[in-house]
């Protein structure tokens, strides 16, 4: 989970690491204060994404009037598809050299691992790649804070001296601390800005780790909770974050309600492969509430581009027969408003499985009109015959 | 013998006491796996399905000292405390049915792991079962038939598939492992393919990985040097691509984590990829599985 910049800044401002003097602005009024008090400034764009200087989101401003006029440009300006939140104005820096320092967890060696390099700016990929030797990796024991000789010790491995050693040391102990305080999985300062007045950390990524934040009440109280990342949000999966359940609109027309979200990734890759293309992403799994099942089914059948669902039941945790009553309790209930029900072709297996296949029957009995379209196979049928079928009925919908 | 759980292995139940973790202790009971009793702290002296329920994993190997597999139920905020107990305690398989447990605390529980040579499934695992033995877990029995075929999965509902395609395929599996869909996971393929490679119950493995992470990759230069056929499955090649965050990933990882990345990296090792279920009976047969 990604913080915005500013609030990445104010955490570090507070461990003491330094950064520019800035004010954040949400109207261009306030970028001409704060040109009036900062004098020459850099306006940075803030959005929960990478690549932002490249898409122009950074700007400078000699004059009040200029930031505010630039200002305005930022805060009507979307970056890869994100709103841009508000735009931070700082102090120019005039930047002599730019370094790099990063904390992370090194997920092969299952460690926290201190990154630092001479060369940092946004080609330190590059740099990695051509020049490996330029880039100090520095692997952290588990569960152990470090002592401020190894920040020293480290800067002085990237050929830092006297002073600039001792300053940028505590640097990067701070970011070590700071990294482990709030659950951390990177804490990156690229670039730490050489200047005629020290050192600065001109832009920086704080990504914490989500399933911990119940343990930052502190975070909470700054606003910072559970934040979504995938780029701008189209109106369906604003909706399924509400509801709290993982969806991603794709561009296809078979509707995917799948069950756990591994099997998910698999029916996107098995419709393809089938010739169809999937409208969507859903972890429909861990055995979801009837409210929460009734809206997964109507996302899908409300989309006006699926012309057919393929669906998957594999009970672990949850029942077959509570499944089935979700799903026909719905269904029963969209056609007694008028709504169009698509077909449905699934297979459902588990728990209680005969007792589900039962209520299905019954239903068809009851409602042979309404459930026409609705098939629900069980365990002697293989999943690819089920998909390829879901693939063909949709396909054959859509003309 | 099977691997990890086998029908005398003796289990407990960390969490028995809640909703999840009563239910399950019956239908683990049921499909005959030897659950001597649970764990809850505060509720020692309590039964649950007529076993004895312990305060602290300690107590409970003092009356039953050939315990060497647990499950962990408990909620995120308290499974790093329960499976160093259990680890502690010197269990030698840690089942951990919890989601979400968060980095920090499974790098700490992955270092201890190591250090005790403990075999620590999850998080968010659905479990492991050897067909027509024991289960411990959550996974429907009904996938699963026995055989002489091992699975190892990232993904739980993965799993049931795989058991379900060997089934339906008239083949069946040995044992069939989850080592968890969480980010970070206790135990990497490589301790349970060698497991694998070492039982004599096993005859081929079948791997399925999926898009993220870099644990398929890491199991890479292990697989080259088995000499039982390894057919994987990768899934997430037409997945829409997510976003990158911050250099430092790419720095360390190199490339690494892609759906193509695993599977180059496998079929080199020498597996023989599967892109569909139905592939995989195949493949099987093509390697004399």
């Amino acid at each position: 989970m990604r913080l915005y910049e500013f609030e990445a800044k104010h955490l570090m401002e507070k461990s003491k690491i330094p950064v520019p003097q800035s004010m954040l602005i949400k109207n261009p009024d306030e970028a001409k204060k704060a040109a009036e008090d900062l004098g020459k400034v850099a306006l940075k764009a803030q959005a929960l994404v990478g690549g932002r200087a490249k898409a122009g989101g950074v700007l400078f401003a000699d004059t009040p009037k200029e930031a505010e006029e630039k200002a305005e440009t930022l805060l009507n300006m979307k970056i890869s598809g994100y709103k841009v939140h508000s735009v931070l104005a700082e102090q120019f820096l005039d930047i002599k050299k730019e370094l790099y320092l990063s904390v992370t967890i090194d997920r092969i060696r299952h460690q926290p691992v201190i990154i630092a390099s001479s060369e940092g700016g946004i080609d330190i990929e590059d740099i990695s790649r051509k020049y490996p030797e330029k880039v100090i990796t520095h692997h952290i024991p588990v569960g152990e804070s470090i002592s401020p000789y190894l920040g020293r010790e480290i800067a002085r491995q990237i050929g830092l001296k006297g002073k600039d050693l001792t300053t940028v040391g505590a640097v990067i102990t701070r970011m070590y601390n700071l990294f482990l305080k709030y659950d951390g999985k990177l804490l990156e300062i690229n670039p730490l800005a050489v200047t005629d007045a020290g050192f600065f950390a001109a832009d920086a990524v704080f990504n914490l780790d989500e399933d911990a934040l119940y343990r930052h009440p502190d975070l909470k109280e700054m606003g910072i909770s559970v934040r979504h990342e995938l780029g701008e949000l189209s109106e369906r999966e604003k909706k399924a974050q509400e509801y709290g359940f993982p969806y991603v609109d794709l561009e296809g027309y078979v509707g995917v309600f799948p069950g756990g979200a591994g099997f998910g990734i698999a029916a996107i890759d098995l419709i393809k492969k089938y010739g169809g293309e999937p409208a969507n992403f859903m972890d429909s799994g861990g055995g979801p509430t009837v409210e929460n099942m009734e809206r997964m089914i109507g996302l899908l059948m409300d989309n006006p581009k699926v012309t057919g669902i393929f669906g998957a039941r594999f009970g672990g945790i949850s029942r077959c027969d509570l499944w089935a009553e979700a799903v026909i309790g719905y269904l029963k209930k969209r056609a007694g408003e008028g709504k169009e029900i698509k077909p449905m072709i699934m297979r459902m297996t588990g728990h209680m499985e005969k007792e589900g296949q039962e209520l299905f029957e019954r239903a068809k009995k009851e409602n042979p009109v309404l459930f026409e379209n609705v098939k629900v196979y069980g365990i002697e049928t293989p999943i690819e015959d089920v998909i390829i079928e879901a693939v063909n009925v949709a396909k054959e919908r859509r003309g | 013998m099977a691997i990890l759980v086998d029908k005398d292995t003796e289990c407990i139940v960390q969490g028995i006491t809640g909703k999840q973790g009563s239910f399950h202790t019956k239908l683990m009971l049921d499909y005959g796996t030897k659950i001597v009793g649970g764990c809850t702290p505060g509720k020692g002296g309590q039964e649950v399905h007529g076993l004895p329920v312990y305060d602290t994993v300690r107590e409970c190997m003092e009356r039953h000292p050939n315990v060497t597999c647990t499950s962990i139920w408990v909620p995120a905020a308290f499974t790093k405390d329960a499976v160093l107990e259990a680890i502690d305690a010197e269990l030698k398989t840690v089942v951990i049915i919890t989601e979400r447990i968060p980095i920090h605390d499974m790098l700490v529980i992955r270092k201890k792991a190591k250090e005790k040579n403990v075999i620590v499934l999850g998080g968010n695992t659905p479990g492991v079962i050897s067909p027509g033995k024991a289960k411990v877990g959550m996974l429907p029995e009904s996938a699963f038939t026995e055989g002489r075929i091992g699975t190892v999965s990232r993904s739980g509902s993965i799993t049931y598939y795989l058991g379900n395609t060997l089934a339906l395929a008239g083949r069946g599996a040995s044992t069939c492992v989850g080592i968890g869909g969480d980010p970070l996971i206790g135990t990497g393929y490589e301790p349970i393919l060698k497991l694998f490679e070492e039982d004599p119950e096993t005859n081929g493995i079948l791997l399925a990985g999926e898009i993220g992470g870099i644990y398929e990759e890491m199991a890479a230069d292990f697989i080259k040097t088995m000499k039982k056929p390894v057919v994987a499955y990768i899934t997430g090649l037409q997945a829409p691509k997510g976003k990158r965050m911050g250099h430092a990933g790419a720095i360390i990882e190199r490339g690494m984590g892609t759906a193509q990345s695993k599977v180059s990296a496998l079929r080199e090792a020498g597996a023989r990829i599967a892109t569909t279920f139905s592939d995989i009976p195949r493949l099987l047969e093509e390697r004399g599985v």
